[in-house]
């Protein structure tokens, strides 16, 4: 057995061993609380088993080969396993940009905290900025040793729970757009910060929005240079989008297309099942088909050591659209009954099983980091060279 | 842009470069849809490529034939050589040695003989027990032997220098009979079709006579099936790669033309259309690539990935080669453009070896399995 084999087989051990059995059930109707119980002790069982941040440094407790955590992600999935939902932008976003911006002491303030446990949220996008985000009016205004910030956050994913937040603020209104915005990290319990979830199109409450009066944030919470917010956030948001995206298309292709499969394969009322129509077995052997090729493309944007300049866009384009496909064939072939299914595991992804439920979540892939639109325009800008749009003064 | 789209399989990234860019030259100098000249073909040792060194071949694999294959669908090449790649070869290598057969194996990979397999390109996905090329049928008279059947659509019988035509022996074993094409009984009669870029035909025989020292025995089980599965996976590298040369073409038109003062791939439902061109196609050489490896391995679930790589990317490469026709404009509808080719093409391609709902309907045969897992 070669190396990778070898340790296929060691996290197929470990997931036989550590997964929750029923944690489906238990994390249906979940409350917040045991949400976030939940999640915590899901991700301490991953650190002990050295799978929490394997994407990570290994002087912070990382270092994983590429190609075994793309086998990590890939038998997660296969075992249907609880989704980071918690910690995703502390062991994603915030950890990069801390590697990438960070002084040694945030490193040491905050990267241990996270393996702790600490819980980040995204303060990026505001209310009259979505995909025009460089726009941003969130002021932040330094007096001494301090900055006052001013504004209202939107969108950002668990900030209930969070206790800190990656935010970006302006800090030279004056300058051009994306000359004038800095990146602070900033505590969420500053005075001054209040979080209201928003309720969403599911009737979850995961997203929320933030409003900023005057918190004070010490300057020793910026990251990067002054003004130079914007640049930072560009490089490390896509820092990990392959080895993410390859966990999202790992689970679209297995847990997702198998329970859409045993839906198709069940007996209906009448006799015989939905695979009897000719149409349902051609789009699921549309759906396998497409799905093998993401999972291709995703396994090629990890494995690649410079990605072109459009790859993470055409993935998450791809997953999102598919997502939406799959999930609304799945709300076909499911019927009335999709619809009295009210309520989804927790700590689950897009591909529960609950179809209505998946579908309508499935727009939280095709309009959030960029929507579906954007995400094109770089598609044919960046990757076929096209020519941008004339630019409006403003 | 996209040009280097295909991940090498065999790991040799660098000489699947060179070899990519020698196709591109060679095949370059041939306007679309005029026949190709054999002569550079055979010079470049493409015919040899996976011949075995025995045979003075160069002993590489499929992977390396599927960059020449890629190459000719970007140049809508017309040339016989991926029926000799895709299933003379082959053929050859699965029939029982003998010194007729291996002269024909040398003088082919050399580039000096063309022998053609009659293949029908109507023939249809055998995974199932059923469809596939269906063989001749051959009846034996005291000590002659006589083939009767007929073959259509079958590609490039009409450049065959020999032709190799499955059959089956009255007692229902599978061979292989090699003929020369003007022998008596036997008629190969060119069909005129669309795509220009491509020549198939006919061929019919009635009673006629072979020689008993020409039909040749496989060595292995099920050849046909597996000479099905390459024609269908040349025919989907093929439709990846005029894909490519589709989008290429409409990316350098649509940065050019000009209307309402600004090039018309500012607009977004222009920038928009080619970036779902562009996504697709990525989609499409994932799986052939993915198709090419799992021949090239031998995998015994090979058949998954050609069934998918032949349904999608064949049907992308229609979507794709008819945006392009749509974002030429008027231009692009002109004979004269030559953007039709690639339709024509891209079209007859999807028609070949099983439609993509035929080929899916096979993929979905394992849903109803019970240790069904994706």
């Amino acid at each position: 057995m070669d190396a990778l084999a070898e340790f296929r087989e060691q996290v197929r051990q470990w997931c036989a061993a550590n997964i929750p059995p029923e944690w489906r059930a238990r994390q249906t109707g979940a409350t917040d609380a045991e949400f976030v119980e939940f999640q915590q002790e899901w991700f301490q069982r991953l650190r002990a088993g050295g799978f929490a941040v394997p994407h990570w440094p290994r002087e912070w407790g990382g270092g994983m080969p590429v190609a075994q955590q793309a086998v990590l992600y890939s038998e997660l999935a296969a075992h249907d396993a609880p989704r980071l939902v918690l910690a995703f932008v502390s062991i994603h976003h915030a950890a990069s940009t801390l590697l990438a911006a960070g002084t040694a002491a945030q490193r040491e303030r905050h990267l241990p905290a996270i393996l702790d446990g600490e819980i980040w949220c995204q303060g990026f996008s505001e209310p009259d900025t979505g995909s025009d985000m460089a726009a941003l009016r969130t002021s932040a205004r330094r007096h001494g040793d301090t900055y006052v910030v001013n504004g209202r956050k939107l969108w950002a994913s668990g900030a209930a729970f969070a206790d800190w937040c990656l935010l970006l603020a302006r800090t030279d209104p004056k300058a051009p757009q994306r000359q004038g915005i800095s990146y602070f990290l900033l505590d969420m319990r500053s005075p001054g910060v209040e979080v209201r979830p928003i309720r969403q199109a599911t009737g979850e409450w995961h997203f929320c929005e933030i409003f900023l009066d005057d918190v004070e944030i010490p300057a020793a919470n910026l990251i990067g240079p002054e003004h130079q917010g914007w640049q930072v956030a560009q490089r490390t948001l896509g820092a990990e989008r392959g080895l993410t995206m390859l966990e999202l298309a790992e689970r679209l292709a297995h847990g997702g297309f198998r329970r859409l499969v045993s839906l198709c394969a069940r007996p209906r009322p009448g006799g015989g099942c939905a695979l009897d129509d000719a149409p349902v077995a051609d789009r699921l052997a549309q759906l396998e088909t497409e799905l093998a090729g993401l999972r291709g493309l995703c396994a090629d944007l990890v494995a690649a050591e410079r990605p072109g300049p459009a790859e993470a866009s055409i993935v998450k384009l791809y997953y999102s659209e598919l997502l939406q496909r799959m999930t609304d064939f799945g709300t076909e072939v499911a019927g009335v009954s999709a619809h009295a299914v009210l309520r989804k595991p927790r700590s689950s992804g897009w591909e529960s099983g609950a179809w209505m439920l998946d579908f309508l979540g499935s727009w939280e892939w095709t309009i959030p980091g960029g929507t579906s639109e954007i995400q094109r325009t770089i598609i044919g800008e960046r990757g076929l060279g096209l020519p941008r749009e004339p630019v409006v003064p403003r | 842009m996209t040009g280097q789209l295909s991940e090498p399989v065999t790991g040799f990234a660098e000489a699947h470069d060179d070899l990519r860019a020698v196709a591109r030259r060679v095949l370059g100098a041939s306007a679309p849809g005029e026949p190709q000249d054999w002569t550079p073909i055979a010079a470049s040792g493409w015919p040899g490529l996976e011949v075995a060194a025995e045979f003075d071949g160069a002993g590489a694999t499929f992977a390396e034939v599927a960059v020449v294959l890629r190459e000719m669908g970007r140049a809508l090449t017309h040339s016989p050589y991926a029926s000799v790649t895709a299933l003379t070869l082959p053929a050859l290598a699965a029939v029982t040695p003998n010194a007729a057969r291996d002269r024909l194996l040398r003088t082919t990979g050399a580039g000096a003989a063309v022998p053609i397999v009659v293949a029908g390109g109507d023939a249809k996905p055998p995974w199932g027990g059923s469809g596939g090329f269906v063989p001749f049928r051959i009846e034996r008279r005291d000590d002659t032997v006589h083939l009767y059947g007929t073959t259509e659509f079958a590609a490039d019988v009409t450049a065959a220098t020999t032709l190799l035509i499955p059959a089956r022996e009255p007692d229902g074993s599978a061979v292989l009979v090699a003929v020369s094409p003007g022998s008596p009984g036997l008629a190969v009669t060119e069909q005129p079709i669309l795509d220009a870029t491509r020549t198939v035909g006919a061929v019919h025989a009635e009673d006629a006579r072979v020689d008993a020292e020409s039909v040749w025995h496989w060595t292995g089980p099920g050849p046909l099936r597996a000479l099905f599965e390459r024609a269908a996976l040349a025919t989907a590298i093929d439709s990846v790669g005029l894909a490519e040369a589709a989008l290429e073409a409409t990316v350098t038109h649509v940065r050019t033309r000009e209307q309402f003062g600004r090039p018309i791939g500012s607009f977004q439902a222009v920038k928009h259309a080619c970036a779902d061109m562009l996504v697709a196609l990525r989609i499409a050489n994932r799986l052939v690539d993915a198709a090419v490896a799992a021949h090239v391995h031998g995998a015994a679930d090979a058949w998954i990935a050609v069934a998918r790589a032949k349904s999608h990317a064949c049907a992308v490469a229609v979507d794709i080669a008819g945006k392009a026709m749509q974002l030429h404009g008027g231009m692009g509808y002109t004979w004269e453009s030559g953007i039709h080719r690639y339709l024509e093409r891209a079209t007859f391609n999807r028609a070949l070896f099983g439609s993509p709902a035929e080929h899916r309907a096979h993929l979905a045969r394992r849903y109803r399995e019970p240790d069904f897992t994706p």
